[in-house]
């Protein structure tokens, strides 16, 4: 069992100041053995806070001010050794890239009860244990760097699994994968209901698990502000989840959406022989002999993790060596090269994208040169996306949101007619979700053609007027 | 048949053993890089430079093998055409080809290690011979953080390419630092999730570490670790003033 009274947190010491954001107020919970509870709520609401208060990491890596008291089975976690918490609860992570500590799966797996001095043979029957459970012989022996995300964070669980841990904590597992790979985490969450594990999930893509979870808490501010279980959830529709700031609890598969990939009347970008191979790989990843797309209209394009979306991405915008082919656009023939100048990219990793010490000279070096009073036009283009409040902020230090916005206010500063996104809404809330849907509507309407690689069929139903399919054309 | 991780284990155990390789880097960065020794050591240190590349075709590392030798050649090539260029050309083949042909063969060694080793492996290696936590610990760190900060930094590139940064651009002067700031912020994240994710899963714990890993000396091990010792031997014998050959 495990229960928080009254706990109150903080993040920071006191002389640096506390930060607001993510910290908790005046929290109760209580969680009962072989329970299953959903922690939801817009982003820096404090539910990842709440696990890290369960699994240990606050106050013991994270620090800050703890009130109130956390206990697993009566006991303390605040008072409890980091690694003696570790035998009692596992933690699945967001991101899939930073996660394992070694660099191959068996080892990955192992490396729990390595760390508790387990006997090998023991080790050995686990592991063999849970990779016949999970179905997951072919990932055995593999060097994580070759895994796709989806794979990543099967692992993950799978080493969770094989710890033994009687309390799994599921920190926005989901937020990298695609509905393949999410119907598969639920597959596994299942396994563990029947197993009676207590799980607790902190998630803003609810609909995979709403059906499963005993409970769901809506969080707020640092409060657990309401409470649903049995009917009351059961009742509750998309539009009144959507009133209360949630994502929907439809599941539904990208691939299901129609949309179609060009119009008759659309004005067509068209790719010829669009093919692109790794390095070394003689078989190519896609060939596309002919592909069109919608000019100044808002594209997704959809597929499985691993089947080349973001490399595809990539070759559009000129930057992936091993590409050939050609794009037409407005009448034009553009090179690899030709298309650099003519595509931006928003990254799924934004904070790689961003390079100097303020927003305002980020926006600054994206215009082209010679432009009229360039501070004017930054500045507009700052308070067009609400970033101008930020202006002299570190671009590094803003919320994954706001460098979002601020690569797009740099493409608009650069005036590239073609913007391509990869994954913009991955582990974004309801609010920030639909504010991406709007933003990308305004550009589309200032003529800008749009291509965004995403999984998130609740963003496609919101801004996206085309579709492309990817992988059963290469 | 079903999946057994005892079995995958024994087929993947590795040919050295990571002391044995820890061993030859030292023993290759001292003499060969570092030049201990000097002249007199030259017959010994030839035979040891082509160690780390029978070592790399041993264990099929084809694409490392082919970068080594290139990198070698190169570096003797620039040597070889040194005297024929005219003056500041030739000052810096001279610089290049002396780097090259020096550093090329531990280089070599290091990369076999890293990427013949896994994470396992080397934390066992290094309890074996009594290495205290605080000191294996952050080295498996780094182990895990190179090739993801090689695949960041790839990243990072193609970036600055597609924001029009680049080296003959138009902020040339800017380049390095530009490519620090995102470097550097998501190393340091990177480098602390995965420490929060290690903590959770008990690293630290005051016990005495299982492994499953398969590492031991076998003769291969025993031969050059002998051939290393002998090495040493003759340098000890040649620092004392005996004639060695």
């Amino acid at each position: 069992m495990v229960e928080l009274k009254n706990v109150s947190f903080r993040y920071g010491s006191e002389e640096s100041g506390a930060e607001l954001r993510n910290s908790l107020t005046g929290v109760d919970l209580r969680v009962e053995t072989g329970e299953f509870v959903l922690l939801t709520g817009p982003s820096g609401c404090g539910k990842t806070t709440v696990l890290r208060l369960i699994n240990g990491l606050i106050p013991h890596f994270y620090p800050g001010k703890v009130e109130g008291s956390v206990l697993i089975d009566g006991r303390s976690v605040t008072d409890r050794e980091l690694y003696e918490t570790a035998m009692l609860v596992g933690t699945v992570f967001q991101n899939p890239r930073s996660q394992f500590y070694n660099v191959d799966t068996t080892g990955e797996l192992a490396f729990g009860c390595e760390n508790r001095g387990l006997p090998e043979e023991e080790i050995y029957s686990r592991i063999d244990g849970t990779v016949s459970r999970f179905g997951i012989e072919k990932l055995m022996d593999r060097s994580i760097f070759q895994l796709s995300d989806g794979e990543k964070q099967k692992i993950a669980c799978a080493s969770v699994d094989v710890s033994g841990a009687d309390i799994i904590l599921l920190d926005e597992p989901s937020a990298n994968l695609d509905y393949e790979a999410t119907a598969s985490l639920r597959e596994t969450i299942k396994l563990w209901q029947k197993q009676g594990k207590t799980i607790i999930a902190a998630e803003h893509r609810i609909a995979y698990l709403w059906d499963l979870v005993d409970r769901a808490l809506i969080m707020s501010e640092g409060r657990i502000v309401r409470e649903l279980s049995g009917e009351e959830k059961k009742g509750l529709s998309d539009s009144g989840l959507a009133a209360i700031g949630l994502r929907g609890i439809r599941q539904e598969a990208p691939e299901s959406i129609e949309l179609p990939t060009v119009l008759p009347g659309d004005d067509a970008i068209v790719l010829r022989d669009f093919s692109f191979s790794y390095p070394g790989s003689a078989a190519p990843l896609f060939d596309l002999p002919e592909l069109r797309l919608a000019a100044g209209e808002i594209t997704a394009v959809t597929g499985s993790n691993g089947a080349g979306k973001t490399s595809f991405l990539n070759c559009l915008c000129g930057s992936e060596k091993g590409c050939r082919g050609t794009l037409k656009f407005g009448g034009r023939l553009y090179s690899a090269k030709e298309r650099q100048k003519l595509c931006f990219m928003v990254m799924q990793d934004t904070g790689n994208q961003l390079f100097t010490e303020s927003v305002l000279y980020e926006v600054l070096i994206s215009l082209p040169k010679g432009t009229s009073d360039e501070r004017g036009r930054a500045m507009d283009i700052l308070a067009g996306l609400d970033l101008d409040g930020f202006a002299d902020r570190h671009p590094q230090s803003l919320s994954g949101g706001q460098k979002q916005r601020l690569a797009i206010a740099c493409a608009l500063a650069s005036g590239r007619r073609i913007l391509l996104l990869d994954e913009p809404t991955s582990g974004l809330d309801h609010a920030h979700m639909m504010q991406t849907a709007s933003l990308l509507e305004r550009l589309r309407l200032m003529g800008t053609t749009i291509v965004v690689v995403t999984h998130d069929s609740e963003l496609i139903r919101a801004c996206c007027g085309r579709r492309l399919l990817f992988g059963q054309l290469a | 048949m079903a999946y057994s991780s005892e079995r995958s284990q024994e087929n993947r155990r590795g040919f050295l053993d990571p002391r044995t390789k820890l061993a030859l880097v030292l023993l290759l960065a001292l003499f060969v890089m570092g030049g201990l020794g000097g002249e007199a050591l030259r017959p010994a240190k030839t035979a040891m430079s082509f160690l780390p590349f029978a070592l790399l075709l041993i264990e099929r590392r084809w694409k490392s093998f082919a970068r080594g030798v290139i990198m070698l050649a190169t570096g003797y090539g620039l040597l070889f055409i040194m005297p024929r260029l005219p003056g500041v050309l030739n000052y810096f083949a001279l610089f290049c080809g002396g780097i090259l042909t020096r550093f090329a063969v531990t280089v070599v060694m290091g990369e076999y290690l890293i990427a013949t080793t896994t994470v396992s492996e080397f934390i066992s290696a290094m309890e074996k011979i009594r290495m205290p936590q605080a000191v294996t610990i952050p080295m498996s760190v780094m182990f895990r953080l190179f090739p993801t900060i090689a695949s960041e930094w790839k990243s990072i590139r193609r970036a600055m390419r597609m924001r029009g940064i680049h080296l003959g651009g138009a902020r040339a002067s800017q380049v390095l630092e530009y490519q620090l700031v995102p470097m550097m912020s998501s190393t340091v994240r990177i480098g602390e999730e995965l420490s929060a994710s290690a903590l959770t899963r008990g690293l630290g714990a005051p016990v005495r570490r299982t492994n499953i890993c398969r590492i031991g000396f076998r003769a291969q091990d025993f031969i050059l670790l002998a051939g290393c010792l002998f090495v040493i031997l003759l340098w000890i014998l040649e620092s004392i003033g005996v004639k060695l050959w």
